[in-house]
C-alpha cells in the first residue's frame, strides 16, 4: 500500500525548492557542440581521403602534430558532450535512486574512454 | 523504463477514494515532424555515444600494434562492419544536422512554425545527401 | 503528400494523414492497470439520418466500478453545429446525457473546453468537425488525471502557474498614475499576454510527460516569459532564481510539440529560448 501523498498541490509542485543552476550544463554542452561541428566534419573527412591505407601510413598520419592535437581536442570535446548528454538523458528517463548511480558511471566512463583516446593518439604520436 | 508512474504521481483524492486514470500520452498522442525528428536526435545521440566507444577501441587498437589495428581494421571491412559503418555515418549526419539546428534555435530564431517545418525537412534531406556524398566519396577514395 | 501538409504555416492546419497514427508502443505501454481503456459500446445514428459520422470518445465514471473505456457515437451532422464542441453538445442533448465535459464561451478564449482529438490537442470549440479523421477519436487533454469522462484534474499545473508568481512585482512605490511602458516595451507582451491557460502545449510535451512533477511545462514558462518581459516588473532576479534548475526549466529540449498545437497561434518554445538567453545573460 503506498503512502499517500497529502501535500497540498503548492507544495508538490514546489518539491524542494530551485537548484538555482543549470546554466553551466546548458552553456557546456553548447560550447562542446560547437566545437565538435568542425573536429567531427574534420574527423569524417580524413577517414574518407585515407580509406584503404595501411598500418604505416596511419602511423605517420598520426605523427603530424595538427592530427595529433585535433584528435585529442575531438575527444576531449566529444567525451564531455557525451557526457553531458547522457545525464540528461538518464535524468529524463530514470527516477529511482537509480539515477544518481547512472549519471555517475556516465561521468566516470567519458572520463575513463577520454582518457585511454588520449593516452593511445600521444603513444602513436610519440611513439617510434 | 522507469518513468514517473501513475501511482507515485500526486493525485489529489481523498484518503480511501479511488485513484484516478491517467488520459493516454506516448500511446495515443500524434506523431508529428517536431517529436519525431526530436526523439531521432536523441536516439542517433546515444549510438553515437557508441559509436564515441567504438572510435576508443580504434584509437587503442592502433597504439597497441600492427595486429590490433589489423584485427580493428578486419572487423570494420567486413559486411557487419560496413552496415555499422552506414548506420553510423547516418546516425552521425543527422546529429549533426540536427544539433546546429539546435544551435539555431539556442540563439532565439527559427521559431516560426514555417521555419521549424522548413528546417526539420532540410534536416532529413541534408542527413540523406550528406550520407550518400560521404559514402560515393569513400566508395571513389577506396579504389 | 502535398507541400500544403507537409510545411504547417500555422497551428490551425489540422494534421492530416501521417506515416504513423501513433508511436509504434503498445497501447498499454506505461500505464497503471486504472488508466487502461476497454471498449465501451456503440450508440448508434438516429433513424433517417444521411449524413452521418462516428465518434470515438473515452469515457469514465468514478461513481462506476471499471476502467476508462471507449464509446463510439454515430453523430447526424445535419442536426449538429459544425464544431466537435456541438457534437459533443448533441450527444449530451440527444444521445447520452452523461458525458462530461467542460465548455463556456464556444469561441476560442476561454480555453475550457481544450482536448485531444485525433492525437492532438487542440479546442473543441474551434476545430471543425470536417478537420477531423472518421471516425473522429476524442479524449481528455494528453497524461492528466482524469475527474470524469473528458474533464481533467488540472490542479497540478494551476499550482506550477501560482509557483512562477504570475502578478506584477514592484520595488519601487506606486507611481500618482499608471506605471509607464513605452510602445516598444509594451509590444515584448504580443505574442505572451494572449495565452489562455488552456494547458493544449503542456499537455502535448513529451518531456512534461516524463517529469511532470518538476518540470514546469511550456504554459507555465509562457507565462513566466510574460512578467521576465515586462518592463515594469521589479524581479527578474527572483524569477530567474526560480526557474533556473535543471528540471524547472531545463527538461526543455526544444520539442516543439507546444509551438504546433497552440489554439491561440502562439509560441512557448521561443518565449523558453529566451528565458534560456535571459539566464545565460546574466551568467556570462
Amino acid at each position: 500500500m503506498r503512502r499517500q501523498d497529502m501535500r497540498s498541490p503548492l507544495a508538490r509542485a514546489m518539491g524542494l525548492g530551485s537548484a538555482r543552476k543549470g546554466v553551466g550544463h546548458w552553456w557546456a554542452q553548447r560550447i562542446s557542440a560547437v566545437a565538435l561541428v568542425p573536429l567531427t566534419l574534420w574527423f569524417v573527412a580524413e577517414i574518407i581521403v585515407h580509406l584503404g591505407s595501411d598500418y604505416g601510413a596511419f602511423t605517420a598520419w598520426m605523427k603530424s602534430p595538427t592530427v595529433a592535437l585535433l584528435m585529442i581536442l575531438l575527444l576531449v570535446a566529444l567525451f564531455h558532450h557525451t557526457a553531458l548528454g547522457l545525464q540528461v538523458v538518464i535524468e529524463d528517463y530514470v527516477h529511482s535512486s537509480a539515477k544518481f548511480a547512472g549519471v555517475l558511471v556516465a561521468h566516470l566512463g567519458c572520463c575513463a574512454l577520454a582518457v585511454a583516446g588520449i593516452l593511445a593518439t600521444l603513444k602513436i604520436a610519440f611513439g617510434r | 523504463m522507469s518513468g514517473a508512474m501513475e501511482a507515485d504521481r500526486p493525485t489529489p483524492c481523498l484518503p480511501g477514494e479511488r485513484p484516478r486514470p491517467v488520459s493516454p500520452n506516448i500511446q495515443n498522442y500524434r506523431p508529428q515532424l517536431t517529436s519525431v525528428l526530436s526523439i531521432l536526435n536523441r536516439v542517433t545521440g546515444l549510438l553515437l555515444s557508441v559509436c564515441a566507444v567504438m572510435l576508443v577501441v580504434w584509437l587503442v587498437a592502433g597504439a597497441a600494434g600492427p595486429q590490433a589495428y589489423a584485427a580493428v581494421q578486419g572487423a570494420i571491412s567486413s559486411w557487419i562492419g560496413r552496415i555499422v559503418l552506414f548506420g553510423a555515418t547516418l546516425a552521425f549526419f543527422f546529429h549533426l544536422c540536427g544539433g546546429i539546428r539546435h544551435l539555431v534555435w539556442d540563439s532565439v530564431h527559427g521559431f516560426e512554425l514555417r521555419s521549424i517545418y522548413i528546417s526539420g525537412w532540410a534536416v532529413v534531406a541534408a542527413t540523406l545527401a550528406l550520407t550518400a556524398a560521404a559514402w560515393i566519396a569513400g566508395g571513389i577514395m577506396g579504389r | 503528400m502535398t507541400t500544403r501538409s507537409m510545411i504547417i504555416d500555422s497551428s490551425d492546419q489540422a494534421p492530416r494523414t501521417t506515416l504513423m497514427k501513433r508511436f509504434p508502443v503498445p497501447r498499454r505501454f506505461h500505464t497503471t492497470a486504472q488508466s487502461r481503456i476497454q471498449r465501451g459500446r456503440t450508440w448508434p445514428a438516429p433513424s433517417g439520418a444521411t449524413r452521418v459520422k462516428a465518434f470515438e470518445i473515452y469515457r469514465y465514471d468514478p461513481e462506476q466500478a471499471g476502467n476508462p473505456r471507449l464509446d463510439t457515437f454515430e453523430v447526424d451532422l445535419d442536426d449538429c453545429g459544425p464544431m466537435v464542441l456541438d457534437a459533443l453538445f448533441w450527444i449530451k442533448n440527444k444521445v447520452d446525457p452523461t458525458l462530461t465535459f467542460r465548455r463556456s464561451c464556444r469561441e476560442g478564449i476561454c480555453g475550457s473546453c481544450a482536448m485531444t482529438m485525433d492525437g492532438t490537442n487542440w479546442l473543441a470549440c474551434t476545430r471543425f468537425i470536417s478537420d477531423t479523421a472518421t471516425p473522429a477519436t476524442i479524449y481528455p487533454l494528453a497524461n492528466m488525471p482524469v475527474i470524469k469522462d473528458l474533464v481533467p484534474d488540472t490542479s497540478h499545473l494551476a499550482a506550477q502557474y501560482e509557483m512562477i508568481e504570475p502578478w506584477l512585482h514592484s520595488k519601487t512605490p506606486e507611481p500618482d498614475k499608471e506605471r509607464l511602458q513605452s510602445p516598444t516595451e509594451r509590444a515584448r507582451l504580443d505574442g505572451y499576454y494572449e495565452c489562455i491557460l488552456c494547458f493544449c502545449c503542456t499537455s502535448g510535451c513529451p518531456s512534461h510527460w516524463w517529469n511532470a512533477d518538476r518540470f514546469l511545462g511550456p504554459a507555465v514558462l509562457l507565462q513566466a516569459w510574460r512578467w521576465l518581459a515586462d518592463s515594469r516588473d521589479e524581479a527578474k532576479d527572483e524569477r530567474l532564481d526560480i526557474l533556473e534548475d535543471p528540471f524547472r526549466l531545463y527538461r526543455c529540449h526544444t520539442i516543439l510539440n507546444c509551438t504546433r498545437t497552440c489554439p491561440k497561434g502562439l509560441n512557448p518554445g521561443k518565449a523558453i529560448a529566451e528565458i534560456k538567453r535571459m539566464v545565460v545573460e546574466r551568467a556570462i
